[in-house]
């Protein structure tokens, strides 16, 4: 285990590597002059000249990425050109948003993906089964940013139920921040429980073709606890695969989100950060958010070890 | 020689499933509405009329104005094929460069260039379109063009992972290894027996990554990384109706309905090639 834990380890390290060179060749070197794309086609000369000095442009190229690489490592992530703080402080203050937006939009997906997927699979070929298949497609047709326009016009324009964007902080307590990303939420998780209800439904289709599932229902125990206990347990190796590979597309998709909102989170800022050509914060996010998804999928692939003892054997 | 396709097996050609039936339906009308909009529309779509700006749906404007007077029918026509031509073109790019990487990698089994194809597969598959669009948007500035990019590099590994797996089950198959006995270089029996027969997954694969690439520069434009103004756009629509939306909702429902029946068509239409591509896929789904 030990042994695969460490070649899991380095395979890591080396794609974060790799996505490190991929980032900074394309947002320092193929544009030629990162502070001119930074300051526009009319920046002064002088201005220039004192940015480069600031980015460490006047450096060799692989000098300023090995000290890229180095800050990252130290937690130096340089100066935003924009804000004049820190990239650190600017992320670390964006995270409470972005981090629990994506948290939240997980467990609803789970709420409501698996329970579906699972029914779906008990009422095989009948009226709830074909409901929940129209409800897949559709969840994976409707742009997640669409169905956030909508829930604002029902629940926030319509009923003033909720907030129709914006983000009061956690100063004020969890209550009326979580108010604020129930509906952003909601919008994230729709397509990723249209696939986790179709995942979870094919997983539990295929595992009810097993022998030990005919064999605990010729032992007596009832439907309900073998689809619980037999079926459902081992359909969830797939779900936890997909789950991890969809994190991705989650964080897409909060980039997206966050704007529908208006909510201070990374995906804004990376956003904001395109605008205001600031490439330090650009690129420092980009990486970020690589970093994230490389990082999930290695949980993902340590937790099959956890789900299914049988892979934790085999390696 | 030619070896059995893959595509259609005997007896499953003609078949077709709801999911293909209604797809297909669907995507006839989306792309008969983007092709029509090449000779008519009932208003020129960037055309402004002030005094007509935000009117409701009626018949003369059948999906109302927007604050500019626009007839709102009209931008969703020419968005269509705006939409459909982002998601040809990067798919066009995925599905050519991609199948030629996966071929090329297929040729020898663990040798470096499989390597190295499926390490940059895996490597770009943590990298979701929108932020190789934001990376080229921030270098070279947001647009239809390098829309197309980010989505193709996004669908590339796919089609070059997909191409390289089948590939790899033709060239055990016996008439490939008796091709090869017959003295017919690699060269050929990728073109003659290999691509024939990996086609028809490919094509399936194609039409749901289009559904995904519509999804994704939808997303693109609403950011403003995708096609641009005065250009019509499904996305931009729906970011430009965020701020009327309270009182003409028409110009936020019209543009998310046009972007999710082409979604849920060319889906529908993946799904319904896929079963009849391989029936066996159609027990646990169906």
């Amino acid at each position: 285990m030990s042994g695969y834990l460490l070649r899991r380890l380095v395979s890591l390290a080396a794609t974060l590597l790799v996505a490190a060179l991929v980032i900074f060749l394309v947002l320092e070197i193929l544009p030629g002059d990162p502070a001119a794309v930074t300051l526009g086609l009319n920046a002064a000369p002088e201005a220039l000249a004192a940015l480069r000095t600031e980015m460490g442009l006047d450096r060799p190229a692989p000098l300023r990425f090995l000290a890229w690489i180095g800050g990252m490592l130290t937690g130096d992530l340089g100066l935003s050109y924009t804000y004049r703080v820190p990239v650190t402080q600017l992320i670390g203050e964006r995270m409470a948003v972005t981090l629990p937006l994506a948290s939240f939009a997980i467990l609803l997906a789970c709420a409501i993906g698996i329970p579906l997927g699972a029914l779906a699979a008990a009422h095989h070929n009948r009226a709830g089964d074909a409901a929940v298949m129209v409800f897949a497609q559709l969840g994976l047709a409707i742009p997640n940013f669409w169905f956030g326009l909508l829930l604002v016009l029902l629940f926030a324009i319509g009923a003033g139920w909720l907030p129709a964007g914006g983000f009061p902080g956690w100063e004020g307590g969890a209550g009326p921040a979580l108010k604020a990303l129930l509906l952003p939420a909601l919008a994230l998780a729709l397509p990723q429980a249209a696939i986790l209800a179709r995942v979870t439904r094919s997983a539990m289709l295929e595992t009810m073709q097993e022998d030990y599932v005919r064999t605990a229902r010729a032992k007596g125990v009832s439907r309900r606890r073998v689809l619980r206990r037999h079926v459902l347990r081992n359909a969830l190796i797939p779900v936890v695969t997909v789950l991890g590979l969809q994190f991705s597309v989650l964080l897409a998709g909060a980039i997206i989100i966050e704007n529908v909102f208006a909510l201070p989170g990374l995906g804004r800022l990376v956003f904001q950060s395109i605008a205001q050509h600031d490439l330090i914060v650009v690129k420092d996010l980009v990486m970020l958010f690589c970093a994230l998804v490389v990082a999930l999928n290695f949980v993902v692939e340590l937790l099959y070890g956890l789900i299914d003892p049988r892979l934790r054997q085999a390696t | 020689m030619r070896g059995p396709s893959a595509s259609l097996p005997r007896g499953r050609r003609g078949w077709a499933g709801p999911s293909l039936l209604i797809g297909a339906t669907l995507a006839a009308l989306v792309v008969a509405l983007a092709l029509v909009s090449f000779v008519w529309t009932p208003y020129e779509p960037t055309q402004m009329a002030i005094l007509k700006r935000l009117r409701p749906p009626s018949a003369e404007h059948w999906f109302g104005t927007d604050q500019f007077g626009r007839d709102v029918f009209s931008m969703i026509m020419v968005g269509a094929r705006n939409s459909l031509a982002v998601g040809l073109g990067a798919v066009g790019i995925a599905l050519l460069v991609g199948t030629a990487l996966g071929l090329a990698a297929s040729r020898r089994r663990d040798g470096l260039l499989d390597h190295l194809v499926m390490r940059a597969a895996d490597f770009s598959l943590a990298f979701p379109a929108v932020l190789s669009a934001i990376m080229i948007g921030a270098v070279w500035g947001p647009g239809m063009h390098n829309a197309v990019i980010a989505i193709g590099l996004y669908s590339l590994p796919y089609f070059a992972r997909l191409a390289r797996g089948a590939a790899l089950q033709c060239r055990q198959l016996d008439y490939v290894q008796a091709a090869r006995a017959a003295g017919l270089s690699e060269a050929t029996i990728t073109r003659v027996h290999i691509l024939p027969n990996i086609a028809g997954v490919l094509v399936v694969q194609a039409t749901i990554q289009f559904a995904l690439a519509i999804l994704a520069e939808a997303g693109l434009s609403y950011l403003g990384l995708g096609t641009q103004p005065p250009a019509p756009s499904w996305g931009r629509m729906l970011n430009e109706a965020q701020t009327f939306m309270a009182d003409q909702p028409w110009l936020a429902i019209f543009p998310g309905a046009a972007i999710a029946l082409s979604v849920l068509a060319f889906n529908l239409l993946g799904d319904g090639l896929r079963d009849a591509v391989d029936p066996r896929t159609r027990r646990s789904r169906a």
